[in-house]
């Protein structure tokens, strides 16, 4: 990395929880220069000099924010690497202004190894576009039955540990895993779901399944796991988060349970939060990703909670499959839908632009949020912080056409969609990663 | 809504095959053409409908003078595949498509393990390259003729024979026929359907097609095959059977599938027996003039007793298959007649 970067006449984005009522749903800004230089920001100032080796980008009246981390990414790669991989997901986390992501570790074969998990740490440093952190599964082939070696993974770099797309139905396991968890002040990211009751489901459970004549998913499956988990943590003191929650009645209890002071948190995704099952067109496997779109009044219970501030990060569960995967019938698609290019608008438009949460609370949710999930440090705009910045144009209009895009998959129900508010410019490490059209570029 | 199906007269069999194919030239006939396919009934308008009604009406009158080819469809080609069992519905389709001159091909890949999906899209891709005209598809997966219209030419109709759960319009169509053969129109009749609504096409497409016609469909299941937010297609739910059956004037069984109760879906089929099967005595709850109407195949003595099944003043079940072959005759017409018929 030679040389500083320094970005000037952009508005500083502090990130503020949201339902704290510290903004009132105003956005607060400071227009402030931003210099990076010796892999820190080390600059900040209403009117910075530039300097010979600077590279200037001019982003006037853009936002600055710190750099997007994503709590929910399926990489894939290894022998999925058809699907996307470590370099492409990266590059397409980086257009999403995304500079820190963590990758699931439901790959083929499964995060469950310090073997495998050397591969992937080695993968990651040779291929990354932006930084990522790797989880480790909780059970030996996401069977839900034995733990994996949590603490040789943990010391290694397993940033959390996950058995996501295969909830672990055992009680007994999830509470060791907890216990051990919290022995490594880790992390364990539930998707909970009881699979007796989503059994052979492809969608949510409501007039929608039952109109197109497919098995659906109820949301009490999602609810009853919940309720259930919650519990195991306040037996167990340790610290869980639930992944994509898309029912009304999981959101009240997450709330209780913090109310209750249990360590857990929650994300909630950017199309639970712009879809319900009324929007899946008929028979459309875009549209078919697990936790089901579910209906109106989840949907409105989802956005009600963001505005509470029950949620703690915004998480796009980015799963690309290959098309003709995909091309199968609506029972036999596999679950998932690409995200992370699209993740800010979709959650700005409907989130901000509608005035529910104000600019800063969104960022929180994108940054400062899924850091305090998993225990890492706090991004910030500030004097020696990690140099992970995100320049986003609020306003800029654009039509998300994924073959354009970066990553590998095509999966999007929001592919052709006009779109407003981007990432204009992404510094992941002090090294611009991500530029759209390098408009910013001063001479 | 049409009129009755009048019965046989002494019209020439000539001037009943001209106004069969003039038939397929009134303005709900062209409508259902520009359609293309036929996916469910949910896509039939009134005016299409009442065609496919009229066009069938001339159809059963013609086959019952005489059962030669009509010669109408000598330059097309028909194909049926099969992904799942049929006896009825297939003959049914063939013999249609024979009678209007047609040549078919019929694709068999139910015995194979073929069940994913993955690669109808190829079959149909198959077909078309031998110059089909139209696909007649059955599969276990819903939405599958959905699936194949993406990669389908301008000059390919697709005919749903039945997919998953979804839909099964022909079915739909002619339980239509055969109830307004025998009591005119179905606006204002009680209609119950009674059996496995959850897992049941049928259901779906008679609801589709019955609703809009303004019929009153009541739907009536075991509490675990009364699918979620069914009253959203415009029926009135019970999971009792009397109330579902009081005063009916049609009342449509299905068939109750044995591997319910291995699957924990029912308590046990003589549970089922003891609360759902129809017989002469609980049909008495219906109007004295009620007829009744199953799909088939009859599970004998699970949804209904043999008697009841086999009682010609009650059931119209031989009727329904004989009226499939004229319905199917009406789709296949009014999908592949040229657009001017020289």
């Amino acid at each position: 990395m030679t040389g500083s970067i320094l970005l000037k006449g952009g508005l500083v984005i502090t990130p503020l929880p949201p339902g704290s009522g510290s903004t009132n749903g105003s956005s607060s800004l400071k227009r402030l220069d931003v210099r990076i230089s010796n892999g820190v920001i080390s600059e900040l100032a209403e009117d910075l000099e530039r300097h010979n080796d600077d590279t200037v980008l001019s982003v006037r009246d853009l936002y600055i924010s710190p750099g997007f981390i994503d709590i929910h990414t399926h990489l894939r790669d290894l022998n999925e690497s058809a699907k996307e991989t470590i370099e492409t997901g990266t590059r397409a986390a980086a257009a999403g202004g995304y500079t820190t992501i963590v990758a699931m570790a439901n790959t083929d074969p499964p995060t469950d190894s310090t073997r495998i998990l050397a591969l992937t740490l080695d993968k990651i440093r040779t291929s990354a576009q932006v930084r990522v952190l790797p989880l480790a599964a909780v059970t030996l082939g996401l069977k839900g039955e034995q733990l994996t070696e949590m603490a040789q993974l943990a010391e290694m770099g397993a940033v959390a540990f996950s058995d996501d797309h295969t909830p672990i139905n055992n009680l007994a396991i999830l509470s060791r895993a907890l216990r051990f968890a919290k022995l490594l002040d880790k992390t364990i990211i539930s998707h909970s779901e009881d699979k007796d009751l989503s059994q052979g489901g492809c969608l949510n459970e409501s007039h929608v399944s039952t109109r197109l004549g497919l098995e659906g998913v109820p949301s009490v499956a999602e609810t009853a796991s919940v309720a259930r988990e919650i519990e195991i943590v306040r037996a167990t003191g340790g610290r869980l988060h639930f992944a994509h929650v898309s029912t009304e009645g999981a959101v009240a209890l997450i709330k209780r349970a913090k109310a209750d002071g249990l360590k857990i948190t929650a994300e909630v995704t950017p199309h639970h939060i712009r879809l319900s099952d009324d929007d899946i067109l008929d028979f459309d496997t875009r549209f078919k990703t697990s936790p089901p779109l579910r209906s109106k009044s989840d949907q409105d219970a989802l956005i009600a909670a963001v505005k509470e501030g029950v949620f703690d990060a915004i998480a796009c569960d980015h799963s690309p499959h290959s098309r003709h995967e995909k091309a199968q019938s609506f029972a036999y698609a596999p679950f998932g839908i690409v995200g992370l290019e699209t993740s800010f608008a979709l959650v700005h438009e409907r989130l901000v632009k509608q005035k529910l949460i104000s600019i800063n609370e969104l960022i929180y949710l994108l940054t400062k949020g899924p850091a305090k999930v998993l225990g890492l440090t706090e991004p910030e705009i500030a004097l020696g912080a990690r140099p992970d910045v995100t320049v986003i144009d609020p306003n800029h209009t654009w039509t998300y056409q994924s073959v354009k895009g970066f990553s590998r998959s095509h999966n999007s129900p929001f592919d052709g969609t006009m779109l407003s508010g981007k990432a204009m410019a992404t510094i992941a490490d002090g090294r611009i990663v991500f530029q759209e059209q390098s408009r910013l570029t001063a001479k | 809504m049409t009129s009755k199906p009048s019965s046989a007269s002494t019209t020439p069999l000539e001037s009943l095959r001209t106004a069969f194919i003039e038939s397929a030239y009134t303005d709900g006939a062209k409508s259902f053409r520009r359609g293309r396919h036929l996916l469910d009934t949910s896509d039939l308008a009134h005016d299409e409908v009442d065609s496919l009604i009229e066009t069938a009406t001339l159809a059963k009158r013609i086959i019952r003078r005489s059962k030669a080819s009509l010669d109408l469809l000598t330059d097309k080609v028909v194909a049926t595949v099969f992904f799942e069992n049929s006896t009825r519905t297939r003959s049914s389709f063939d013999l249609a498509a024979r009678t209007l001159g047609a040549r078919v091909i019929n694709l068999d890949i139910s015995t194979s393990s073929v069940t994913k999906g993955e690669t109808i899209n190829d079959t149909a891709a198959t077909l078309i390259a031998l110059g089909v005209d139209a696909i007649i598809q059955r599969h276990s997966a819903s939405g599958a003729c959905h699936q194949l219209l993406p990669t389908i030419p301008s000059h390919v109709s697709v005919i749903n024979a039945g997919d998953g759960w979804n839909a099964h319009p022909t079915q739909g169509l002619l339980d239509l026929f055969t109830m307004m053969e025998v009591g005119g129109s179905v606006e204002g009749k009680k209609i119950a359907i009674v059996g496995d609504i959850k897992h049941s096409r049928v259901a779906r497409s008679n609801i589709r097609l019955l609703v809009p016609l303004g019929a009153n469909v009541h739907a009536c299941a075991p509490p675990s095959l009364l699918p979620e937010g069914i009253t959203e297609m415009g029926v009135i739910p019970h999971v009792d059977l009397a109330p579902a059956l009081e005063n009916a004037d049609f009342v449509i069984a299905l068939r109750m599938q044995t591997e319910r109760q291995q699957q924990g879906l029912i308590t046990s089929l003589d549970d089922y027996r003891k609360l759902w099967r129809l017989d002469h005595s609980r049909m008495k709850m219906a109007k004295p003039t009620v007829r009744l109407l199953h799909p088939g195949p009859i599970n004998r003595g699970v949804e209904l007793t043999p008697e009841l099944a086999d009682d010609i003043s009650i059931s119209l079940i031989n009727l329904q298959v004989s009226n499939g072959v004229p319905v199917r005759m009406a789709a296949l017409l009014l999908l592949l007649v040229p657009e001017v018929f020289k």
